[in-house]
């Protein structure tokens, strides 16, 4: 047991502030990148080019992820124990890393294609450029933005559900991570 | 004006009776709220981040502030429909929180001021606007929210 991980905890009234900090910037950051995956699913947001939505918000959902994961690494800090045999809390660092491999994988494929096809000024430019000034948005690009949309709404809902020890599967109690 | 009595009654209502007597309703309800208010500061934030000159600076602010509408509206009635239940099962824990009350009268602020105010500048011409006040209406926005969401997160933690 690390002394300041005890008195982080034990602080007056800290951790209340900590877990309320956290949910702000999380709100901030998942209602950032809720903004874009909308206008990739091509269902909000539509008279934004995408590569602007992506562009400009860019820096803010970074700024907002660094500071809500700061103050989930201090809650998890101050108190490991409680969210080490969590169901909720492991489903919730997988998800995240689901919605990490997604927007990677979005980048590295689709998106990037797309870039360099605008800098070579090849001919399939221009069903490039039509798609980030219209609603018509590929296929690919929709699915990236679907899954993006769902998993972060799952983190959200996993970390609220880190509050319900209890209602998770059995075979997950039965791991006996408690003891 | 005590509120006490329709508080007591809120708590007695089948809506309550039905969410406290069973497991799921209460945690369904809460992670559909938490939710909403992603999607609802998103399609608050990316105008008052306009209103700031960040973001979606490429396009006119109506238009930025025509497309988050919608979602700002969808979200808050979504917002009011599951925070009925969880106001009326939780009746007396509320009245008695004194950040119920805090979230309640920035919410009140945070409605008002967003349909009057907000709304007149985000649908004005840009040119006309000068630089101080959409920054003004942008920032108090932000902060005005942001007490909503604090007084919120702080009925469930400190009472």
């Amino acid at each position: 047991m690390l002394e300041s991980s005890i008195s982080l905890r034990e602080a007056f009234n800290f951790y209340p502030w900590l877990l309320t900090t956290h949910v702000l910037f999380t709100s901030w950051f998942a209602g950032l990148i809720i903004m874009m995956d909308l206008r990739l699913a091509g269902i909000g947001n539509l008279s934004t080019p995408f590569s602007q939505t992506q562009k400009r918000l860019f820096p803010w959902q970074m700024a907002t992820m660094g500071l809500s994961s700061l103050t989930g690494l201090l809650l998890f800090y101050g108190d490991p124990m409680r969210f080490y045999p969590s169901f909720y809390f492991w489903l919730k660092l997988t998800l995240m890393a689901l919605a990490g491999v997604n927007a990677v994988v979005f980048h590295m494929t689709v998106y990037e294609q797309a870039l360099s096809r605008i800098e070579a000024k090849l001919t399939e430019a221009r069903s490039w450029v039509s798609w980030d000034f219209s609603g018509v948005v590929p296929f690919e690009a929709r699915v990236a933005g679907f899954l993006s949309l769902v998993l972060w709404a799952s983190v959200i809902i996993t970390g609220r559900m880190i509050a319900y020890s209890a209602l998770v599967p059995q075979w997950w109690l039965d791991l006996g991570l408690n003891n | 004006m005590d509120l006490l009595p329709f508080f007591q009654w809120m708590g007695s209502i089948p809506l309550s009776t039905y969410v406290l007597g069973h497991t799921w309703p209460a945690p369904i309800v809460q992670v559909i709220h938490l939710v909403a208010v992603a999607v609802f500061v998103g399609a608050l934030i990316v105008v008052d981040m306009r209103l700031l000159g960040r973001g979606f600076t490429a396009r006119p602010l109506a238009d930025v502030a025509r497309d988050a509408q919608p979602w700002l509206i969808g979200a808050f009635i979504l917002l009011f429909i599951t925070g009925l239940p969880s106001l009326t099962s939780t009746a007396l824990k509320q009245y008695y929180s004194p950040f119920f009350w805090w979230k309640m009268e920035a919410l009140l602020l945070g409605v008002i001021f967003t349909f009057t105010v907000r709304r007149k500048i985000i649908q004005s011409d840009e040119a006309r606007l000068g630089s101080v006040w959409p920054k003004v209406v942008g920032i108090m926005s932000i902060a005005i929210w942001t007490s909503v969401t604090i007084g919120a997160r702080l009925i469930g933690l400190m009472g």
